[in-house]
């Protein structure tokens, strides 16, 4: 086995056996349960799921910001479970980008600065002209000193996407990135962010109930009772 | 790979993120009530470290120097020495009674011999013929200058010669007001300066001859300090001492009052400002918690988190309290301009202290009134992203009233200096606190069903009525907070007008129109009768008529004074001069009995001298100094004789009263034996009085009338100015007061936008909406008053048993004006602010709540 298959067999993403139950009253829900996932670098992979399925937890464990009742879940070689919250955080820092449904733009902060805000986590000194770059790269460069409430959700939706990649982050994590948008803006928005993930050599994992969007992943997983399935994407129906 | 954020990163990023955040108005809000409370405080702190220090200035002008040695021969070259040596500039001064003349003309003349340095500080004011002018300097040699009374009585103007003693001396000013006027009205001869190298020549000093002979000093503290152990020798020799540090006199109660308030009116726009801070907080904290989420998300640490917003509430606290400062700077400044005509011209320059005090109570305010609820930034989970409902719990009431309890009662500490009374104000207070809570809740349920029984209509107004009680009742808990905000906040500001009213009027009673403005005394017992027919028919007013006998404590409780009374009181002048004694029946007017029982009329009746005692009255303060109580006794020695006399009574006096005031009262029939005359006040209109008092003097040429006019002038321009600086004060404190109303409507915003914007969407109009936050914010208001008039009621009467000394009365007015005026305010203020949030379309108020 030569050095560059071995890496190109390591995933990025390294779920065995993940559990996570929640206590709903006096029942003790089970959401997920025994769940296996392996994403590879440079991959893009749809999470399909209809409402409750679990598709956010899913992705708040995947992502680190929650953690499992069982199992086993390494993100970039490292075991989530050995890390506390501020270790899982660190982790994140500068190589994970989000793309959230209801965008979680700072409404005092302009469009520029809702993008500077992750990379200011992280030293560097070419801030603002990555930032600009990358709203130009969105369709932006002129609404830069906009706040988000003089903003279209789509293009809401833009600076979202332009911050989750202003970092150069190694996987970007999108959930029901279209949910709150238009089938037109919808469309224009994931047309992006398929370009800007291609461009960058960037690993998706996409969360959706959409099975038109989850078409254009390489990989279609479907969440059902608590365990992932994989699907033939010409399986996916339109 | 990046790497972690750095320490400066998040230093940067702090000054960013205040930078951004200025542009919300929960921020502003923070940033407007800790300016105005580091406003408020440093313009009392810095005023009152400045005003300390110019009375000490004053009372050092007053005294003549900031030591004065006082003894009846000359004081010898060597101590001149040592004094001079300390660093102490020294000045010459004699005092004593010696006939002066002009013709035909004779009169007692009180003679104030002094040398080149006089005056150490302060000026005389003097006409030497075109006017008056303050000159730093006394009479030349061979030169006399002279009481008007004087010139007058002798018949004498400028540029003619007087005989003093042995010597003939030209008089060349006229004397208005000399600046260390101490004397009182101990010295009831007119005055006659003098220079000091004109002494011998007079040949007045001889064996004998009653002379005091003073040393003034004047320098810096530390000259004096360095002195000490020089002044307690002199003293033990039985030289006496006066540092102006111990011998400062009081503060008129009036000024000393004002200080009071002033404090009072400082820590209650602190207050105030602190509750605004701990609302604006709350709507900081929430909007931040998605900031605090997503940098979670984006790999901020916990640590971080915490470094970054309390970084960026240090910055807002510094900025705050620099926009503070300078404002409290202005307004001393301010203060100082209303205030400047009776106080000493050349104040010292403001101190640092001040200023330090103004930073240190922002960052507590700070700390104190948001801390608490700031921690919950550091617990925002990163899964908040993604699911909204998970917002960390938030602070517990208590936990953020506890705190800022401690604080508030530590700057109380700070401020009063006075440990029991910060301890008494912070427990009743959070009694209150207790207790408001449960009443507000009552109160509220019970506004709030009187609403509803009466929009049971179908009309406009009653549908407003009917909505905005529900809203009102909706947030029980949110608008329970408010409630009891805006009940502190009328408190607040209704103690502050309060008292400030009734300061004044106090003020204005203790000097009627009619106050005395004259005193005549040295009235003869056969001139009495004539004497007083022609003033009554000329007066108005005029205090009673008081028999007067000179007489000096020789004994207390049978031993000599020196061995009885405490050490620091031993200089006392009561055991050093003649005091003045009277014989009354009852007791005399603005005079009460503080301990013991007035003695009957017959109580003196069959006295026969020798070793029977009488029962006396003391006044409680001189009773106090020298240690005694009641049934101690006391020898004075009258003429050739003595007399002594028991305390049966202790008495309060008001020394203020511009009446004739005795320490010690004896009953009828005790003195009339020894040689006596009378003295009485009375008030004289300035135009009609001219003639009354030529008719006076001339029928009665032994009688002196001292015109008081001018100190009686002085009082009430300081009384007019303290005035004016209150309502300055006050003004800061409704300020800080509008800030509270500014934070807490900001602090609600984003809910009334969403329900406006859910009412709009099921149908109602702009007019509704309109009516139904208006009816919303005045039931909120009139609650509030209502609860406020309560503890402002309960809180002024314990300020003025406590503090101010005054009689607590029930203010009627307010328990109307804060419940109408609060429903009118809060109505209207809160119907503007949401102004923007009624333009907005639904689909921009509901949407704003998603991204909040």
């Amino acid at each position: 086995m030569s050095d560059s298959h071995a890496r190109e067999n390591t995933p990025i993403l390294h779920a065995r056996g993940l559990g996570k139950q929640v206590d709903s009253g006096e029942r003790r829900l089970d959401i997920l349960t025994g769940l296996d996932l392996d994403v590879f670098p440079g991959e893009s992979v749809a999470i399909l799921g209809s409402s409750g399925a679990g598709k956010s937890t899913l992705l708040g464990l995947l992502a680190g910001l929650d953690t499992p009742t069982s199992g086993e879940l390494m993100l970039f070689g490292k075991s989530l479970s050995s890390l506390d919250e501020d270790g899982r955080a660190q982790l994140r820092a500068g190589h994970v980008g989000f793309v959230f449904q209801n965008f979680q733009l700072l409404p005092t902060l302009t469009a520029l600065e809702n993008v500077l805000l992750p990379l200011e986590l992280t030293p560097g000194k070419d801030h603002q002209a990555r930032g600009r770059d990358w709203l130009e790269r969105v369709g932006l460069g002129e609404r830069l000193g906009h706040l988000p409430k003089q903003l279209s959700g789509g293009e809401q939706q833009r600076v979202a996407v332009a911050r989750a990649f202003v970092t150069e982050p190694a996987l970007v994590f999108a959930d029901e990135p279209t949910g709150n948008l238009d089938r037109t803006t919808g469309r224009k928005v994931i047309d992006l962010l398929f370009a800007l993930n291609r461009e960058a050599g960037t690993t998706l994992v996409l969360v959706t109930h959409d099975h038109h969007l989850a078409r254009r992943c390489q990989r279609c997983l479907q969440l059902d009772g608590g365990r992932l399935v994989e699907l033939d994407r010409d399986e996916v129906e339109a | 790979m990046t790497g972690h954020a750095r320490r400066d990163d998040i230093f940067r990023l702090s000054l960013k993120g205040l930078r951004r955040d200025l542009r919300a108005s929960d921020v502003r809000a923070l940033f407007v009530a800790l300016a105005l409370a580091v406003a408020a405080s440093t313009m009392i702190g810095f005023f009152l470290d400045r005003l300390d220090r110019g009375l000490t200035r004053q009372a050092s002008q007053l005294m003549g120097g900031d030591i004065k040695l006082e003894q009846d021969e000359p004081f010898d070259a060597e101590l001149r020495r040592q004094l001079e040596q300390a660093g102490l500039t020294l000045a010459d001064q004699v005092d004593l009674v010696s006939m002066a003349s002009h013709g035909d003309a004779f009169q007692l003349a009180s003679l104030k011999v002094v040398g080149d340095a006089y005056p150490l500080y302060g000026q005389v004011h003097v006409d030497q013929g075109q006017g008056v002018v303050q000159v730093p300097n006394g009479p030349a040699r061979g030169k006399v200058w002279i009481a008007p009374r004087l010139a007058q009585l002798l018949n004498v103007s400028i540029g003619q010669e007087i005989q003093v003693g042995q010597v003939s001396l030209a008089v060349s000013g006229l004397i208005e007001r000399e600046p260390d006027q101490s004397a009182g009205f101990g010295s009831f001869n007119p005055r006659l300066m003098m220079h000091v190298d004109d002494l011998d020549a007079t040949d007045l000093i001889r064996p004998g001859s009653r002379v005091e002979f003073e040393l003034l000093a004047k320098g810096s503290p530390e000259a004096v300090e360095s002195v000490q152990g020089l002044l307690s020798r002199l003293q033990a020799e039985g030289i006496e001492v006066e540092d102006v540090r111990e011998d400062r006199p009081q503060l008129g109660s009036a000024l000393e009052r004002a200080e009071k308030y002033l404090s009072l009116a400082g820590l209650a726009a602190v207050l105030l400002a602190g509750v605004a801070v701990a609302m604006a907080t709350r709507r900081y904290v929430d909007r931040h918690l998605d900031t605090a989420a997503l940098l979670r998300c984006f790999g901020a640490s916990q640590r971080q988190l915490a470094r970054l917003f309390a970084l960026q509430l240090l910055w807002l606290a510094l900025a705050s309290a620099t926009v503070g400062a300078l404002l409290g700077l202005a307004g001393q400044a301010g203060l100082l301009a209303l205030l400047m005509q009776f106080l000493p011209m050349e104040l010292p320059p403001p101190g640092w202290l001040p200023l330090l005090m103004g930073v240190l109570t922002a960052v507590a305010v700070l700390i104190g009134f948001a801390g608490p609820t700031l921690l919950r930034l550091k617990q925002v989970s990163a899964l908040k992203v993604l699911r909204r409902e998970l917002d960390p719990l938030p602070a517990s009431a208590w936990l953020v009233i506890g705190v800022a309890s401690l604080v508030f009662g530590g700057l109380l500490w700070l401020y009063s200096g006075d440990l029991q009374l910060s301890l008494g104000l912070l427990a009743g207070g959070l009694v209150a606190l207790v207790v408001l809570w449960g009443l507000g809740w009552l109160l509220l349920g019970g506004v709030l069903r009187l609403a509803g029984r009466w929009s049971n209509g179908q009309g406009g107004g009653a549908q407003a009525l009917r909505l905005g009680a529900r809203q009102l009742a909706r947030r029980r808990q949110a608008s329970l907070g408010q409630l009891l905000a805006f009940a502190v906040t009328f408190a607040a500001m209704a103690i502050i007008t309060l008292v400030r009213g009734d300061l004044l009027t106090t003020w204005q009673a203790q000097l009627p129109q009619d106050t005395p403005n004259y005193f005549a005394i040295n009235i003869q017992p056969a001139e009495r009768d004539g004497f007083i027919d022609i003033l009554d028919d000329a007066v108005d007013s005029r205090s009673a008529l008081y028999p007067m006998v000179r007489g000096r404590i020789t004994a207390i409780n049978g031993q000599p004074p020196r061995d009885v009374v405490p050490e620091e009181h031993r200089g006392d002048n009561s055991l050093r001069r003649e005091l003045n004694l009277t014989w009354q029946e009852d007791i005399p007017e603005g005079n009460r009995i503080v301990a013991g029982e007035w003695f009957g009329p017959e109580a003196g009746v069959g006295y026969a001298g020798g070793a029977q005692t009488v029962p006396i009255s003391m006044e409680s303060g001189l009773a106090g100094r020298l240690g005694m109580g009641l049934g101690d006794t006391l020898t004075f020695a009258i003429g050739s004789q003595n007399v002594t006399g028991e305390i049966m009574s202790l008495r309060d006096l008001d020394w203020d009263s511009f009446r004739p005031n005795f320490f010690v009262v004896f009953p009828p029939g005790v003195l009339e034996r020894f040689g006596h005359s009378y003295i009485t006040a009375f008030h004289l209109d300035r135009e009609s009085g001219g003639q009354v008092l030529g008719e006076l003097v001339s029928a009665y040429p032994g009688v002196s009338l001292i015109n008081v006019e001018a100190i009686l002038g002085r009082v009430r321009e300081l009384l007019s100015q303290v005035t004016r600086a209150v309502e300055f004060v006050l003004a800061f404190v409704l300020l800080a007061g509008v800030s509270v109303l500014y934070a807490a409507l900001t602090a609600s915003h984003s809910l009334r936008t969403h329900e406006s914007g859910l009412l709009r969407v099921f149908g109602a109009g702009d007019r509704l909406i309109s009516r139904v936050q208006g009816v919303e914010f005045a039931l909120l208001g009139f609650t509030s008053g209502l609860m406020g008039a309560l503890l402002a009621e309960l809180a002024a009467a314990g300020v003025y048993v406590g503090w101010l000394d005054l009689v607590p009365r029930i203010h009627w007015m307010m328990w109307l004006v804060l419940p109408l005026g609060g429903a009118l305010l809060i109505g209207v203020i809160g119907h503007a602010l949401s102004r923007g949030v009624r333009r907005q379309t639904p689909m921009a108020s509901l949407g704003l709540l998603g991204e909040a």
